[in-house]
């Protein structure tokens, strides 16, 4: 139902009948405007890594161009590892704007927030601040510190 | 209102410059169907939602575009760096964008068009604009997948790759926000007024 913390692989929480990539159409939907199926509340989830790797924090609606069927290779750096946890927070946030009543969507929310919250602030004060209330909490102005994020560098030494 | 995180949405770290493919890569920059249209048209067309899903999912959906532009304008930083007089008389594909902005970051298309308010939209229509929304997520999908087609570098196909499932996922919010505006319109004839405009709903 919930995926695990640790990098492990996605536990399935859809009914055999039902794969979370099948959503729903009314049975007599309205001619004339476009309907996108829904995609049903609680769907498979990847672990983080496995979501930013691919895109998306769900199997059901990762479509790859061509043969990319493995995601993306990242680096295993503390900086990836706080981009996956805020991506999980960002997708399920997205997910939540039309699924506001998805209690296990809203506690994954919740539990990924608070993970992220505290890897940033881990972060932060080992490498330097990455928002103005981190760089308020130093000893010195740090803000202006390289790297800047679109250097090769910032993926380079962390 | 909007604070800076200082760091990307995803890691970009091109290991070897390649001006000729960043000249096809700004197009998601600063084209027709880029990143910074994308934010500007959702960021845009919130204001006049009448339904908390649609000013929510375009609040959060622009801003994760603001983060992509970021991530596209990184990919093109990087694959233009430490370049030489050479590196760009021998680049016949670059060297248009670069008499002009020589490395800098300028949005853009590919073809050489500035970006233009005049590729997005903000009807003020509910069904309008997210229909056009639709489609903008499917436009910018095929500009990845043709930036996949032109591109062998495994740096930069990382990131393409997600920017271009982002789009995907994003075609089915859209999708699933129109469902839900829907529902909140005249059941028999959804077009009956404009929710966003009209003050007064009639009863069918």
């Amino acid at each position: 139902m919930l995926i695990e913390n640790n990098g492990a692989r996605p536990v399935s929480a859809a009914p055999a009948s039902c794969p979370d990539n099948n959503g729903t159409l009314p049975s007599c939907a309205g001619l004339a405007v476009p309907y996108v199926p829904f995609q049903q509340n609680n769907p498979q989830k990847y672990s983080q890594s496995e979501a930013l790797s691919n895109g998306t924090l769900f199997p059901g609606l990762n479509l790859p161009f061509r043969l990319a069927v493995d995601g993306s290779s990242l680096p295993t750096t503390p900086l990836a590892e706080l981009q996956a946890l805020e991506f999980v927070v960002l997708e399920l946030g997205i997910y939540l704007d039309t699924h506001k009543d998805d209690a296990e969507a809203f506690k994954l929310f919740k539990q990924f927030s608070a993970m992220e919250k505290a890897a940033k602030a881990a972060y932060e004060s080992k490498y330097g601040p990455i928002t103005k209330e981190a760089a308020a909490a130093g000893d010195s102005y740090q803000w202006l510190s390289d790297p800047w994020p679109w250097n090769f560098a910032q993926n380079e030494v962390k | 209102m909007f604070h800076y995180e200082k760091k990307l949405q995803f890691p970009v770290k091109i290991a070897t410059p390649n001006p000729k493919l960043a000249a096809f890569i700004i197009s998601q920059y600063g084209g027709p169907d880029g990143e910074l249209g994308a934010s500007m048209r959702y960021l845009s067309q919130r204001y006049s939602m009448p339904y908390a899903e649609a000013k929510g999912l375009l609040t959060d959906i622009g801003t994760e575009e603001l983060g992509h532009m970021e991530m596209v304008a990184a990919v093109v930083h990087q694959l233009t760096r430490n370049l030489t007089d050479e590196d760009i008389q021998k680049n016949p594909a670059f060297a248009p964008y670069f008499v002009d902005h020589t490395t800098g970051v300028y949005p853009t298309a590919a073809s050489g068009f500035p970006w233009t308010a005049g590729s997005i939209q903000s009807t003020g229509d509910v069904i309008a604009d997210l229909t056009e929304d639709l489609a903008a997520e499917q436009k910018a999908r095929l500009t990845y997948d043709n930036i996949l087609r032109l591109s062998d570098d495994p740096d930069v196909n990382n990131v393409i790759r997600f920017l271009r499932e982002r789009e995907i996922v994003h075609f089915q919010r859209f999708g699933e926000c129109l469902r839900l505006c829907k529902e909140k319109m005249d059941a028999r004839n959804v077009y009956l007024t404009n929710p966003a405009f009209d003050k007064i709903q009639p009863r069918g």
